[in-house]
């Protein structure tokens, strides 16, 4: 089957073209500090060179997978419209898939080169979440490249990271070390290292959500049915709904 | 030709089809209704909603048209300016649309979007207002003034210094308790009141005892616009106002604010004639659907062209009209566009 995949969660933009057979393509922009995400300027453009260079023309395309987040709001839509209007104009199958499992996935029994050896423990995935916290969930590797959801993602500040462990643990998140994975990890790596936790190197790519590990997550999946059922994971309700309810609980009009 | 156009730049989910000669074969608008409780649009909110709603209303502007995607020529969404977050929604989406086809594309202005309102062909099938003519554009979003000199192009001849039009009537209703939106609601309780009861910037009678500072002499020599003085003064008359006095007065208030507004506008759009020698004016934007503004238009010495209500507040009709007259991308040189927040202008 041939999967488009692609993920817009973080402040990367990272798509994934797999082929029939498996033979997976890949391209990613991650933007520098100082520059904006590409999401809405990369996408596609990345999109169409991976299916030019495959020979493949879109009405091949059978599968679209996209990462749900959670994340960056923005980049987030940009991605889940992005994926239903392929599939629309295609009519063809779409996926979502969680972008933290996607990380924990690709970490769990990765040997990586900045990270001694295979990883058999557990995992927490973090999506840096802006305004001082992560979007963490917890994971128990369940052998090479894959991973069983422990604590679903929330956001909570990296000095909570303790009490989530905590929480994963009495879950029955097995035994072995506890590996953090994303762009959370690197951003907040001072304030999580309190905890007893491994954090791979800031380079490692395992703190990048792989479109790859989307694409094949993605294969696993039943497609959607109608459109509308596939949105972003927000984990996050807005602002001004959360403002409207506390003046509510203390009494005021709002006015 | 048959172009499939979406519109996402505020609180409206659009998707319209529309042939090569202007005529619309579907006009799909989503109202979100969900801003109402927080008195104005909440960006994220109404991101949230478009893209909930956007497959859908595509689906519902194809079964509207009889057409089936297959039969789509050029696909258009309006880029800016507008609430980025919402913009891209249906960005992405429309790219994607016509990605998948290999389709062009229309990038589209959302001003020139109201603008080209006017090419398209009426129920009936009577013609288009054609170029060249003025447009006042005055919504909750924004006030403007341009000349069109053809239907790809305008110039801009005067825009509003702070508050729209629109957002003008919405405060100002809010300030009488009348809710939010609450334009129609101040038009309908100024029905009953007196608009020379009261003084309020902008208005005839203001104009006429008018202070002279050099700000001012800059200001009434140009063709911009402002109401943020006029709702001030509503909000210092209202607090000087006993409360019983407020409500027995309500209706003189509002026939007064809602006058100084459509004074304001029909000065600008007086003067730009004058001033271009154009003989026919349009119009567009929310504010269009006002009474008393359509009443003061008629009296004005030029032919004047106001499209229908549904075509006058956002739709992606309008953006389909401005897509057959502007520039089309081929697959894949839309790719990369991104949607811009603010400033407008013709491409
Ligand atoms: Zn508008």
């Amino acid at each position: 089957m041939i999967v488009l995949g692609f993920d817009t969660a973080t402040r990367a933009t990272a798509v994934a073209l797999m082929l029939d057979g498996g033979e997976m393509l890949r391209a990613r922009d991650d933007p520098g500090p100082d520059e904006h995400p590409g999401h809405a300027t990369r996408l596609l453009t990345m999109a169409g060179e991976l299916l030019a260079t495959a020979g493949v023309g879109w009405r091949g395309v059978e599968r679209i997978a996209v990462g749900l987040g959670p994340g960056t709001f923005t980049g987030l839509r940009v991605g889940v419209a992005t994926a239903r209007g392929l599939a629309q104009s295609l009519s063809s199958e779409l996926v979502g898939v969680s972008s933290s499992l996607a990380l924990a996935t690709a970490a769990a029994g990765t040997p990586d080169a900045e990270w001694a050896g295979p990883h058999e423990g557990r995992v927490l995935a973090l999506i840096d979440a802006r305004r001082g916290e992560v979007f963490a969930a917890a994971y128990a590797a369940s052998g090479s490249h894959s991973a069983s959801e422990i604590v679903p993602p929330r956001a909570i500040a990296p000095d909570r990271l303790g009490s989530l462990i905590g929480l994963a643990e009495q879950h029955g998140a097995g035994a072995g070390g506890w590996l953090a994975v994303g762009d959370g990890a690197v951003r907040y790596r001072g304030q999580i290292e309190a905890v007893d936790l491994t954090i791979p190197d800031d380079s490692s790519r395992l703190h990048l959500v792989d479109a790859g590990t989307i694409c094949e997550l993605a294969l696993g999946e039943r497609p959607v049915t109608a459109y509308e059922q596939i949105l972003p994971d927000y984990r996050r309700r807005p602002d001004a709904e959360l403002a409207l309810e506390s003046v509510a609980a203390r009494g005021g009009d709002g006015s | 030709m048959r172009v499939l156009a979406l519109e996402t730049s505020c609180d409206d989910t659009c998707a319209a089809v529309v042939d090569g000669d202007g005529r619309i074969q579907a006009n799909v608008i989503s109202s979100q209704e969900v801003h109402d409780r927080f008195g104005g649009v909440v960006p994220e909110i109404a991101s949230r909603h478009h893209l909930e709603l956007v497959n859908l209303v595509v689906d519902q502007a194809l079964a509207d048209a009889g057409v089936a995607l297959e039969e789509i020529d050029l696909v258009a969404a309006t880029q800016g300016p507008g609430l980025v977050g919402a913009l891209l929604v249906g960005l992405s989406t429309a790219k994607a649309l016509a990605a998948a086809r290999e389709l062009p594309f229309a990038a589209v202005d959302h001003i020139q979007g109201h603008v080209a309102a006017n090419f398209l062909a009426g129920e009936g099938g009577e013609p288009a207002f054609e170029p060249p003519f003025l447009c006042l554009i005055a919504s909750g979003g924004h006030t403007l003034l341009t000349h069109v000199g053809e239907p790809g192009r305008f110039t801009v001849l005067g825009r509003t210094l702070d508050d729209a039009a629109g957002e003008a009537f919405d405060k100002g209703a809010r300030m009488l308790g009348l809710g939010y939106p609450g334009g129609a609601a101040l038009e309908q309780l100024a029905a009953g009141g007196d608009p020379e009861a009261f003084s309020f910037p902008g208005s005839r009678r203001d104009r006429l005892q008018g202070g002279r500072g050099p700000g001012r002499q800059a200001f009434a020599n140009s063709l911009d616009f402002s109401f943020a003085g006029l709702k001030t003064a509503l909000l210092y008359r209202l607090r000087e106002m006993p409360e019983a006095q407020v409500r027995e007065r309500a209706a003189d208030l509002a026939a007064s604010y809602q006058a100084a507004i459509v004074e304001s506008l029909i000065l600008r759009a007086e003067q730009a004639l004058e001033r271009t020698d154009a003989t026919r004016l349009a119009v567009g934007g929310g504010v269009a659907a006002n009474g008393e503004l359509r009443r003061r238009l008629g009296a004005l010495a030029a032919t004047v062209h106001v499209p229908p209500r549904e075509l006058c507040t956002d739709n992606a009709a309008m953006i389909a009209s401005a897509a057959l007259h502007g520039e089309h991308l081929p697959y894949p040189a839309y790719l990369g566009l991104d949607a811009y927040a603010t400033g407008e202008g013709s491409p």
